[in-house]
């Protein structure tokens, strides 16, 4: 068995078969584990023990970034590189410079959800090994996948391939990388 | 049809609109002691009051219309507490007579010189007669439009297939498009005359919005603070679950964001015009004790609530967002008292006018409003189901709330 193997992939035909498989799989104690189904499930998640996101800290970190930087931007424009005296105003003139800052903290925040959540995903990727396995285009129409990937500090290919078994899977199907 | 008896509401509403009753008669017996002493005050802070309050009720039409015209789960898990809440428009109505009596006895404007600039050019318009007519004028249209809505809706619970039911919503939601624009000129017009002409000298094209805002968020702390109490009991905790207030916790903190947009954009063009008959306003405003509330405002009104209904957690607890709408609705009540007190004066009593001036009946009137109006509110919310029953998208607003 010399090429490299991906993982093991089980085929389920119900959402509800899936999420009870995935259950097990996490109580079994497999971490490097990945579900595809045609829809979102809101039970998985919780099935397999996905922590939520840190997204959000990073888009409020990108707003206040955007904050501190428009303030800090119109304060060395007007008091330092170039003071302009406007009606007689002072320099630092807190008020006209909140439109702008708060411009700048949208932006940002706004770049950081974007490009954060494209980060996170680890997006874009031209190429998964989950797509090896033929049956697997059919995780857009009405069949539910459950993988186990060889990177699993827990993974042994035979008991693992005879776990999977256990789930009672339509089949099973080795991934190659 | 059959599930009517299901959804009445819980019996300890009863204890709380006794409790509400006694509390708001004892403050209201305080408040016309002060009247007696000293009218203007006492009705400066009946002002507060039925501002606040009333701003509820009417806060209340304004979402209620808005609930139908954008649809979504949030809407039909609190139609009935606004509706209850809008139907109190009688009691505000009643709650505004002492206004009317005392105009000449709270504004200003009634005892300005002939040659006065504001006397000559409004004319008739600014008139103790015109006023009192023109606020008819408004209660009548509020009563027109949480007649009819009202009215659809328990038209709708007495129907027994859902084909009828949706005939109802949709006459609501037709009603509502037209009347949204209608429902924002009477607030303006309403709180114009109500507050603003409080400085006769002092005018500003936002102030309608700082209210339409700022009672739709008052309107929905409140509903937060009842749907809360609610979900404890049976039958509302079969129907509410964590999403509706994650829901219901986003939109409070797209008003608070509303609020602060609608105030500071008022207080920009204002700082950045610079010209003395707008001015005045604000230099009164950030004076001394005065400053310090505005201030206050933008820390506990602004950034503190903002902040924390950031948190996903805090929107989804029941009990969390509740004590936060009380704490809203308790700046709500700062803001109107930052807005009303430091008005001119008829008579300053020797302070000068603008002077930081802070009455107990401040404290009471607020209270006697608020007993009764809860008293009232409360026995308004007991009549009816507290879901509307025959809805065609109840279930899947129920379903709604049971997900992640």
């Amino acid at each position: 068995m010399e090429k490299n193997l991906y993982g093991l992939m089980a085929e389920f035909d119900t959402p509800t078969q899936l999420v009870d498989a995935a259950r097990k799989v996490r109580e079994a104690g497999y971490t490097k584990t990945d579900a595809f189904s045609p829809f979102p499930i809101h039970e998985m998640d919780e099935a397999l023990g996905i922590r939520r996101s840190i997204l959000p800290y990073l888009v409020f970190g990108g707003g206040v970034t955007g904050l501190l930087l428009g303030i800090g931007l119109q304060v060395f424009v007007h008091y330092i590189d170039y003071p302009l005296n406007v009606g007689g105003r002072p320099y630092i003139s807190i008020p006209s410079f909140v439109p702008a800052a708060y411009e700048l903290t949208i932006l940002l925040a706004g770049f950081t959800a974007v490009f954060g959540m494209l980060f996170l995903n680890g997006l874009p990727r031209p190429y998964h090994p989950v797509f090896n396995v033929p049956r697997f285009a059919l995780a857009t129409r009405e069949k539910f996948f459950l993988v186990i990937e060889t990177a699993d500090p827990k993974f042994e290919y035979d008991d693992s391939k005879s776990f999977m078994e256990s789930l009672n899977p339509q089949e099973v199907f080795d991934v190659d990388e | 049809m059959a599930d009517i008896g299901n959804y009445q509401a819980p019996a300890d509403l009863g204890r709380l609109r006794t409790l509400a009753l006694g509390i708001g008669g004892i403050a209201l017996i305080a408040w016309a002691v002060g009247y007696f002493f000293s009218p203007e005050q006492a009705l400066r802070s009946w002002l507060l009051g039925f501002i606040f309050w009333g701003g509820i009720s009417i806060g209340s039409i304004g979402v209620l219309i808005l609930q139908y015209l954008t649809g979504g789960a949030w809407g039909l898990v609190i139609r009935r507490t606004i509706e209850a809440a809008t139907r109190t428009l009688p009691l505000v109505f009643l709650m505004f007579l002492p206004l009317a009596i005392g105009v000449t006895q709270l504004y200003e404007w009634t005892h300005l010189p002939a040659d006065d600039y504001t006397v000559i050019h409004r004319g008739w318009y600014m008139t103790p007669v015109a006023w009192i007519l023109r606020s008819v004028i408004y209660f009548i249209l509020f009563g027109i439009m949480a007649y009819l809505l009202n009215n659809w809706s328990a038209q709708q619970d007495k129907t027994d297939n859902h084909e009828d039911a949706a005939k109802f919503l949709g006459y609501a939601t037709a009603f509502s498009g037209p009347t949204m624009v209608i429902y924002a000129l009477i607030v303006t017009f309403a709180v114009v005359d109500w507050v603003m002409t409080l400085d006769p000298h002092w005018f500003s094209t936002m102030f309608g919005f700082l209210f339409i805002a700022g009672w739709a968020l008052s309107c929905f702390c409140f509903s937060v603070v009842i749907l809360a109490y609610l979900s404890e009991r049976s039958p509302m905790n079969r129907v509410l679950g964590k999403r509706h207030f994650h829901d219901l916790g986003k939109l409070m903190l797209a008003l608070v964001m509303v609020w602060a947009y609608f105030n500071f954009s008022q207080f920009l063009i204002i700082w950045s015009g610079n010209i003395p008959e707008e001015t005045g306003y604000y230099l009164t405003r950030m004076k001394g004790a005065w400053g310090y509330i505005g201030v206050a405002l933008v820390l506990f009104h602004f950034a503190f609530p903002y902040l924390l209904l950031l948190k996903r957690d805090i929107k989804r607890k029941a009990k969390w967002l509740a004590s936060l709408g009380i704490f809203i609705l308790l700046m709500r009540l700062v803001d109107m008292f930052y807005l009303i007190a430091p008005n001119p004066r008829i008579d300053t009593h020797g302070l000068g006018q603008g002077a930081f001036v802070i009455s107990w009946m401040d404290f009471v009137a607020p209270v006697a409003v608020g007993g009764i109006w809860l008293w009232y509110f409360f026995g308004q919310l007991m009549k009816r189901p507290l879901v509307p029953v025959m809805d065609p998208f109840l279930d899947s607003a129920i379903e709604h709330g049971k997900g992640h």
